[in-house]
């Protein structure tokens, strides 16, 4: 009977061994399971270029299969309450809607600010950095087309033909 | 003590009880997890190019004119649902149903109209004011997979 017990023990407990001579293992497996897996969704959502845009936090972008990458331009963000350019408020959205007028004038004296800077660094340095014509629409997904044509219009009318429209990527 | 030693021989059968060392691969992790996760990307933003049909009308029209083998296809986007319009080719209407657009008809409609004009590949979205900005984009999604991909947005 006693042998009986004595077997149950070391059946059960195999660390016993080890308690004794002072020294513990730590039951690792799931540890190294789980770090395995975080390694695994880390590594597929490494991206060694970096993000070129930034979005601010009330901006949800709209979702698009879109594969195109962006490109260094400057940005119009349209959020819940302001049209945000280069991170600078400029208008109210509220302002925008009230008002019969197609063109935005704050926006476009504001953009026109931006393109005279660009053509004076393209006349400097090498054509690369001068006015292309490109600009980034970072527009909230719940805007109306009202509010886009009128930012859009804005934008055309001082040559910025080129729109890139932010979008977020999904597979 | 005997017993013991005899019965963990039994248990253990031929192979000792081996440890791993895994002191090397948790350092390993310790070190990696945090500067993957200092790099990770987890919303990518990805844009789609627009170019506007230029301001000035005159030259433009001038331009359509002569070139009139292009084949321009329309698609109107309301509340109600999308019309798409394209030469010589009859497409009814394609409605809401109920609060969702009608995906499957309208990639239908855009396959049909390829299958017509293989070359045709330009497309006047053309959406009422009410319309949201998700929808548009959305729109435009299915016209570029449809083989569109110059894509205008008229107001």
């Amino acid at each position: 009977m006693k042998i009986e017990d004595h077997e149950t023990l070391t059946t059960f407990s195999p660390g016993t061994k080890r308690t004794k001579r002072g020294t513990f293992s730590l039951k690792l497996t799931s540890m190294i399971d789980m770090f395995t897996i975080l390694l695994v969704f880390l590594l597929k959502s490494y991206s060694a270029e970096g993000q070129i845009m930034s979005i601010t936090k009330d901006l949800r972008l709209p979702e698009s299969t879109s594969q195109m990458q962006p490109k260094v331009t400057s940005i119009v963000a349209i959020t819940q309450e302001w049209i945000i350019v280069d991170g600078r408020p400029i208008v109210k959205i509220e302002d925008i809607m009230a008002s019969e007028n197609m063109l935005i004038k704050s926006l476009e004296s504001e953009l026109s600010k931006i393109r005279s800077i660009s053509e004076g660094i393209g006349e400097i340095s090498d054509d690369m950095q001068g006015f292309k014509g490109n600009i980034t629409i970072q527009g909230n997904r719940d805007i109306t087309f009202d509010l886009l044509k009128k930012i859009m219009l804005t934008c055309g009318s001082t040559g910025y033909n080129n729109m890139l429209l932010a979008v977020s990527q999904i597979e | 003590m005997n017993i013991k030693n005899s019965m963990g021989r039994r248990l253990k059968g031929h192979a000792e009880e081996t440890e791993l060392n895994l002191t090397a691969v948790m350092n390993i992790f310790l070190i990696l997890i945090p500067f993957l996760l200092l790099t990770a990307v987890f919303v990518r933003i990805a844009v789609l190019e627009l170019s506007l049909p230029s301001l000035d009308s005159a030259g433009r029209s001038a331009q359509v004119k002569k070139q009139k083998t292009t084949i321009i296809n329309i698609l109107v986007i309301n509340d109600t649902g999308f019309e798409l319009k394209s030469p010589d080719i009859k497409l009814s209407n394609l409605n809401k149903k109920q609060t969702e657009y009608d995906w499957e008809g309208l990639k239908q409609q855009l396959t049909t109209i390829k299958g017509k004009y293989p070359e045709s590949e330009d497309i006047i979205i053309s959406p009422v004011s009410t319309i949201q900005y998700h929808t548009i984009i959305s729109v435009m999604d299915r016209c570029r997979e449809s083989g569109f991909p110059n894509i205008s947005i008229s107001g």
